[in-house]
């Protein structure tokens, strides 16, 4: 069970994290929630896809590592095999939580029951989040401003779907896989770029996109589909060392 | 002559819907939606009198409002939002078979498991006597359709995920009447270019034909059209009181004549809402009991010929319970009944001017729906053409009104009670209907079948006929029939497909009460 806990530089002075071990939280995903700013990384892999939040409805941006729940092909050995890690799991055991108090909105949180997570003596491998001074390591600063990246980056994806919906540019992904088992799959609850009507799409729509730094978003997301393939072969390959 | 000709020849520009209610913006939306009103084509005219309230009844609705919503581009969350709605996956009849506390059956929205390919109905029928076939049988409509187990743990039909207007399982609406009108004229106005005039109609001015030329009003002088829809409720004022075109009752068949509605406040704001219309028999009527997201509507219809106002009111207090005390209850004569046409001359009724039933299936709301569909598709180009659209809709609407009649007959003549006189009297034979009684025959030696129910204008499907037939007991003789049970494979089959989809469906969805403050708070996708 996860236990989240704001970090207080008095409180956690002593605690220390092992960067290396955090990608293993996304070890039993299938899709990994993006930003619009590293949508470009991603897709070098991996299709990046719209899906819609479990609990919310709305839409968010989503890399896809895997065809069903738990499946992430790109965990394999105990290890992350992607070329690059998403924000969201370098940011681990790191999360913003709401400040229900005064003062700034969000604070930095922890999860001090991940096994990356560690007090004392700052073994080799991992980072003390504060200097024996108690000032921040470059190491916390860094995991800040990767969660202001993130929380940056949600605005964007929010901004994202929105045009892309009042565009009618989202369509649902219908694809039916067969494996080289002859197994069979059929994804849902993806969302993609619908080509056509972008292809069609009015100028002043296109220069909107363009002006809001997104044209580029929507045409990886398109090309990105490709990787569906490489998708297919890691799982293919997984099948065959069975 | 001349003038004859270019009467003749007039094209209908120009609609005129004379009361505001459901019933009104309904049919001034679909109209002006279909026929460009807002980009200058057919003009649409609703005039509403200020000083009339709308009767407010009818807060059911069957799953075609979604295809309505659609047609006049409304967002499914906007209406949730705004109309206190929630979602209906049927009813539930309690109490309607023998009387007891335990007795119950559904008529569900999703068809029978099967049935498309199969009679599933003479294997479900069969396999109750022979218990070696289907030992974990419960009821028809339990056995062949996942949704009662939805209804039963009150869930949605579907998650805050679906798109608008998609689901899991079949749905429709319960709605706040009142807020439904308000939002419907709110829609029609801004979005669909419908002109409002709220003023007193005092006269009506005919032309040489026998036709509405216009309407007279207090205020705002002469309101011409080239037709006009009667939408003034119970009175009527176009068809029943201009052209004096007769009322037809049928309180010879169906006996409810008053109800006696209460609006009922939930215990706490996170009270579980039912995802079906409760309908729950008693001793000279019956009582709803609808879930809206802010309170429950709940009202005793009841024959006043077999009960006095003070038994009914003394039993709607005992299904309310003590919160009754601090409630208005509000007495509402009906008269079940429709006019014998509904359009003549340029003038066509639609919603309770045309007629009313007991609210049972929920048929007010979905005749106002259908009639508003088929004069928006129908719109007679001109004058000369109006005649041949008004007779078939008078054919295809007195068609409906006979098989909804006959359809909630079905559900009185069925049940075994014969506690009061109301149940005993419902079953005399001079009460039903020959075309029911034909029916019956019928179905003495099989289920009801889609080749029982051949016209393009049929109201219920003959699953419904099932899932009433046999949720209250009725046993068809099978044995001339066995050709119909050939194929147990493929039925067992469907048995099991169900209790899968029962499954599934009770651990994936969530509870409706959740799903609605889901789309308070973050609403549909539109796809």
């Amino acid at each position: 069970m996860a236990h989240l806990v704001a970090v207080d530089p008095q409180i956690h002075k002593e605690y220390y994290v092992y960067p290396e071990r955090t990608e293993s939280a996304g070890a039993e995903l299938h899709l990994i929630p993006v930003v619009p700013a590293e949508v470009a990384h991603v897709a070098c892999q991996m299709p990046v896809l719209l899906t819609k939040n479990e609990l919310t409805g709305q839409f968010v941006l989503a890399a896809m590592t895997g065809f069903e729940p738990k499946q992430n092909l790109f965990w394999q050995d105990g290890r992350w095999q992607g070329l690059y890690v998403p924000l969201q799991l370098q940011r681990q055991p790191f999360f913003l939580g709401k400040n229900e108090g005064s003062g700034a909105d969000y604070a930095v949180c922890l999860d001090i029951q991940n096994p990356a997570v560690g007090q004392g003596a700052v073994p080799e491998g991992a980072q003390a989040l504060f200097s024996s001074t108690g000032a921040e390591t470059e190491y916390y600063r860094h995991v800040k401003q990767l969660l202001a990246s993130i929380l940056q980056g949600e605005a964007q994806v929010q901004q994202l779907t929105e045009l892309l919906l009042s565009m009618a540019l989202i369509q649902p992904v219908s694809l039916d896989i067969t494996f080289a088992d002859q197994s069979s799959t059929r994804l849902q609850g993806l969302y993609s770029i619908d080509q056509q009507k972008l292809a069609t799409l009015d100028p002043a729509h296109l220069v909107l996109l363009h002006q809001q730094g997104l044209l580029a978003v929507v045409y990886t997301m398109l090309s990105s589909m490709s990787q569906i393939y490489g998708l297919i072969d890691r799982k293919n390959q997984q099948l065959a060392r069975l | 002559m001349l003038d004859a000709d270019k009467a003749a020849d007039r094209t209908v520009q120009t609609v005129v819907i004379v009361g505001g209610g459901n019933a009104g913006w309904l049919t001034a939306g679909r109209i002006a939606a279909k026929h460009k009103a807002k980009a200058g084509g057919i003009k649409v005219v609703l005039v509403e009198s200020p000083s009339v309230a709308p009767i407010g009844v009818g807060e059911g609705t069957w799953p075609t409002m979604r295809s309505t919503l659609i047609a006049l581009g409304i967002s499914e969350t906007d209406f949730i939002r705004e109309c206190d709605a929630t979602f209906k996956q049927g009813a539930k009849f309690a109490r309607w078979v023998t009387g007891a506390e335990e007795d119950f059956y559904y008529h569900p929205l999703v068809l029978p498991q099967g049935f498309s390919k199969a009679d599933m109905a003479a294997y479900w029928l069969q396999a109750q006597s022979k218990p070696e076939l289907a030992p974990q049988f419960s009821s028809f409509s339990n056995d062949l359709c996942y949704q009662e187990a939805i209804c039963e743990r009150s869930l949605a039909p579907k998650t805050i995920r679906h798109p608008e207007f998609g689901a899991v399982a079949n749905y429709a609406y319960h709605l706040d009447s009142g807020k439904f009108g308000l939002f419907l004229q709110k829609h029609c106005t801004e979005q669909l270019g419908v002109e409002h005039i709220l003023d007193d109609v005092t006269a009506i001015q005919s032309a040489a034909n026998g036709d509405i030329a216009a309407v007279q009003t207090k205020n705002s002088g002469l309101i011409a059209g080239d037709l006009f829809v009667d939408c003034t409720g119970f009175s009527s004022l176009l068809l029943g009181k201009h052209y004096q075109v007769p009322f037809k009752a049928c309180d010879d068949i169906l006996f409810i004549d008053t109800a006696l509605a209460v609006q009922v406040p939930y215990p706490n704001e996170d009270a579980p809402i039912a995802s079906h219309t409760i309908s729950t028999a008693q001793d000279a009527g019956w009582i709803w009991d609808i879930g809206l997201q802010h309170r429950r509507g709940v009202g005793y219809v009841y024959s006043s010929k077999h009960c006095s106002e003070e038994e009914a009111r003394a039993t709607l207090a005992r299904y309310v319970g003590p919160a009754i005390s601090d409630l208005k209850v509000r007495k509402i004569p009906i008269v079940s009944g429709h006019r014998t046409e509904f359009w003549k001359n340029n003038c066509v009724a639609v919603g309770l001017s045309a007629g009313f039933l007991e609210p049972l299936e929920a048929s007010a709301l979905v005749l106002v729906e259908m009639s508003a569909q088929m004069i928006s598709e129908q719109l007679p180009a001109n004058r000369q053409v109006m005649d041949i659209v008004a007779k078939r809709f008078n054919q295809t609407f007195l068609y409906r009104w006979d098989k909804i009649i006959d359809f909630l007959k079905l559900h009185y003549i069925l049940s075994k009670r014969s506690d009061t006189a109301f149940w005993r009297d419902n079953r005399k034979p001079e009460t039903i209907p020959q075309s029911l009684q034909e029916l019956m025959q019928l179905w003495s030696h099989r289920a009801p079948c889609d080749l029982d129910f051949t016209s393009n204008n049929e109201v219920f499907p003959a699953a419904s006929y099932q899932y009433v037939l046999f949720g209250m007991g009725f046993k068809p003789n099978l044995s001339a029939q066995q050709y119909l049970l050939d194929n147990w494979d493929f039925a067992t089959q469907q048995f099991q497909q169900n209790r899968k989809m029962i499954e599934q469906a009770v651990s994936t969805l969530p509870t409706h009460r959740e799903l609605i403050s889901k789309i308070r708070h973050y609403g549909f996708s539109r796809i």
